[in-house]
């Protein structure tokens, strides 16, 4: 007998909305596997956050409350839900590809001796059995993997599968059931804002004009600020790389742990187009690709691909855009 | 001291730091035959994981603060990988660990990560640093594996470690999404997996990598260890399917400048 489980991701008491992508998954499973499908919840005072999910998607929910679990923690998330796959029967574990799915999944699939694919974008079926396809090469190229073990868990990219709303199963009441835990191995001491906020102006411009470590060198954003500056409502903004060199603030990284965003036009200099900065900026109006390799990951998700070196091609573009000033 | 910390047994640490060779990813074309895992081309290039270089940093940054510390590099890989140990060696670090394997085949984060424990299970690290994800395969699994087939607690996405002078507390900071990060006390021993941050990678110095040069490596021959399957199957290599048009802009530099912002002023004022 199949089981698919999602594992519902929260913070601070809110559901992070990968989880309506997480049941989103899910469902593609059970309908290719006609299995039942559950949600669980671990921590403490779930009871909103569980009620919430069971009354917007008519799912199967277990909110497993574990006095002293007030935020995530590894240890904790291993021994609950390893205990608790092990009772459900959990033959799928969907979860989110985030930093907190991330930091559990791997552990737990050795606990269960399960199988874990990380970043899944795609389940198919073939020849009775389902094929999960997920990046490689920093996006450049695919997987697909299968399983050959009777547990396998799955954390699943975030901003890929679209959450649906209009499909409300028969309601269940929620489940309730609690646990308790202890171990002394990982504290968790808070989470803390990190001291730059995202920049506001990413969310006010028209146009975004995002460096990558294409461009080089730091004195190449100088280009990167021109070309931006031919438009009224522009912003520089940068993939992960430029603000770990502290050439641009954090406020301005583009990408899961930085901003998303959604300008009108999104242009990439010299950003290869992994899923981490695709999931920030892959709902822009119109992308374009500016890259010396032919074959980078991001021309598969771009309107525009432009290849070509960007430290000449952008003096090129401003050159005519000042000819055609001249001409008018 | 804080409860939660088991005293350290000596006053210096020992740090291992898993690292990674992988293909310069830029040179991977399409024309590569997309059947097998790593069609790679003679020509491609070798580096070090980006996010290695981090952890050799954090490692070679945790033995300044503690003198007397350790740091060990391990890799797993076919023999070119001992370029990748020798780098680490270069930036600092102490002695050098080659898992041999066969050539270029691909392996599964589950039998890398158990090979690993395998061969430090009995060697008494403190610390074990990977990095948060290998460029090529991307799964973000080897570290937290690692740690629990050695049974101890791991953190990932880590930013910046710290560990007080007489190694009793030990503090991490990971950082999560939202622009949020999450504080952590752990027990020795643990894992790490480390976040690019902005700590910057050293390079090696020519003194070091002198040194590095002459040192010899310890070798194992992979098929010294009994785990041999993993609980999963890569069946494919392939591309990704486009999302968008990705019209390919044609002609000279200047007929595509032209053509580049005549397009956006369809779309866009432009000054
Ligand atoms: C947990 C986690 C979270 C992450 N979060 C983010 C995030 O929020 N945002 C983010 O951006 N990344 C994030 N990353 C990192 C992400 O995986 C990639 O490593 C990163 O996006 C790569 O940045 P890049 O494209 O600028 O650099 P690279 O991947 O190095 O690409 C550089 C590109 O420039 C091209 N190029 C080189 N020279 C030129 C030239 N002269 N002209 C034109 N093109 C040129 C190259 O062909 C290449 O395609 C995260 C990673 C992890 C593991
Ligand atoms: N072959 C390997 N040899 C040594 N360390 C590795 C190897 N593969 C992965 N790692 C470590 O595990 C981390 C995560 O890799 P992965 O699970 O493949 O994303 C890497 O950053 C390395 O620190």
């Amino acid at each position: 007998m199949e089981h698919i489980v999602v594992i519902a991701e929260h913070l601070s008491g809110r559901i992070r909305p990968v989880t309506w992508e997480l049941i989103a998954f899910a469902r593609e499973l059970k309908r290719l596997r006609n299995a039942p499908l559950s949600v669980l919840i671990p921590g403490e005072d779930i009871s909103a956050p569980a009620e919430e999910i069971s009354a917007r998607t008519g799912c199967r929910v277990l909110a497993i409350n574990t006095p002293g679990l007030q935020s995530y923690n590894s240890e904790a998330y291993k021994e609950i839900l390893a205990a608790q796959l092990r009772e459900t029967g959990a033959t799928h574990v969907c979860i989110a590809n985030s930093t907190q799915g991330l930091d559990f999944s791997p552990g737990l699939a050795i606990r269960l001796k399960g199988a874990c694919i990380t970043g899944v974008e795609k389940v198919t079926e073939k020849d009775g059995r389902l094929c999960f396809l997920r990046k490689i090469y920093n996006g450049k190229m695919t997987h697909t993997i299968v399983s050959d073990v009777g547990v396998t868990l799955l954390t699943v990219e975030p901003g890929v599968f679209k959450a649906s709303e209009d499909e409300i199963a028969d309601c269940h009441p929620v489940e309730y059931k609690n646990v308790s835990w202890h171990s002394d191995r990982v504290r968790n001491l808070g989470v803390e804002k990190s001291e730059a906020g995202i920049d506001s102006a990413l969310n006010e411009a028209d146009i975004i004009v995002a460096a990558g470590r294409g461009i080089g060198k730091e004195e190449n954003l100088e280009l990167i600020r021109k070309f931006a500056s031919l438009f009224p409502r522009a912003a520089v903004a940068g993939s992960r790389p430029i603000c770990d060199l502290g050439w641009l603030e954090y406020g301005r990284q583009v990408g899961i742990t930085g901003a998303t965003v959604t300008p009108k036009v999104y242009i990439a200099c010299g950003i290869s187009g992994a899923t981490q900065h695709l999931t920030g900026m892959r709902g822009s109006g119109f992308i374009v690709a500016i890259n010396t390799d032919p074959n980078t990951a991001l021309f598969n998700d771009a309107d525009l691909c432009i290849v070509e070196d960007l430290t000449t091609f952008i003096p090129a573009v401003i050159g005519e855009y000042k000819k055609e000033k001249q001409d008018e | 001291m804080p409860e939660c910390l088991k005293p350290m047994k000596r006053q210096h640490l020992k740090i291992l730091v898993c690292v990674k060779q992988v293909p310069d990813i830029e040179a991977i074309a399409h024309s590569d035959d997309p059947g097998t895992w790593a069609k790679i081309s003679e020509s491609t290039g070798f580096r070090m994981n980006r996010y290695d270089e981090y952890a050799v940093e954090e490692a070679i940054l945790l033995k300044e603060a503690n003198p007397g510390t350790i740091v060990d590099i391990l890799s797993v890989g076919p023999q070119r990988a001992n370029q990748t140990i020798r780098r680490a060696l270069g930036m600092g670090a102490d002695n050098g660990i080659h898992i041999r394997t066969a050539d270029d085949e691909y392996l599964s984060p589950f039998l890398i990560a158990s090979w690993i424990a395998a061969a430090v299970r009995s060697r008494d690290y403190d610390l074990i640093l990977a990095g948060v994800m290998s460029e090529d395969g991307m799964h973000g699994q080897v570290g937290p594996m690692t740690a629990e087939f050695l049974g101890i607690p791991c953190a990932t996405s880590v930013v910046a470690s710290r560990i007080s002078r007489d190694c009793a507390s030990f503090q991490v900071t990971r950082e999560i999404e939202d622009g949020l990060k999450d504080l952590l006390l752990l027990h020795f021993p643990a894992v790490l997996s480390i976040q690019s941050s902005t700590n910057k990678p050293r390079y090696p110095a020519l003194s070091k990598i002198l040194r590095a040069k002459s040192l010899e490596l310890e070798v194992i021959d992979f098929d010294t260890f009994d785990v041999r399957t993993s609980p999963e199957r890569l069946t494919e290599v392939g591309f990704p399917q486009k999302t968008r048009s990705g019209e390919i802009l044609q002609g000279s530099q200047g007929e595509k400048a032209a053509e580049l912002l005549r397009i956006l002023s369809r779309k866009i004022p432009i000054r």
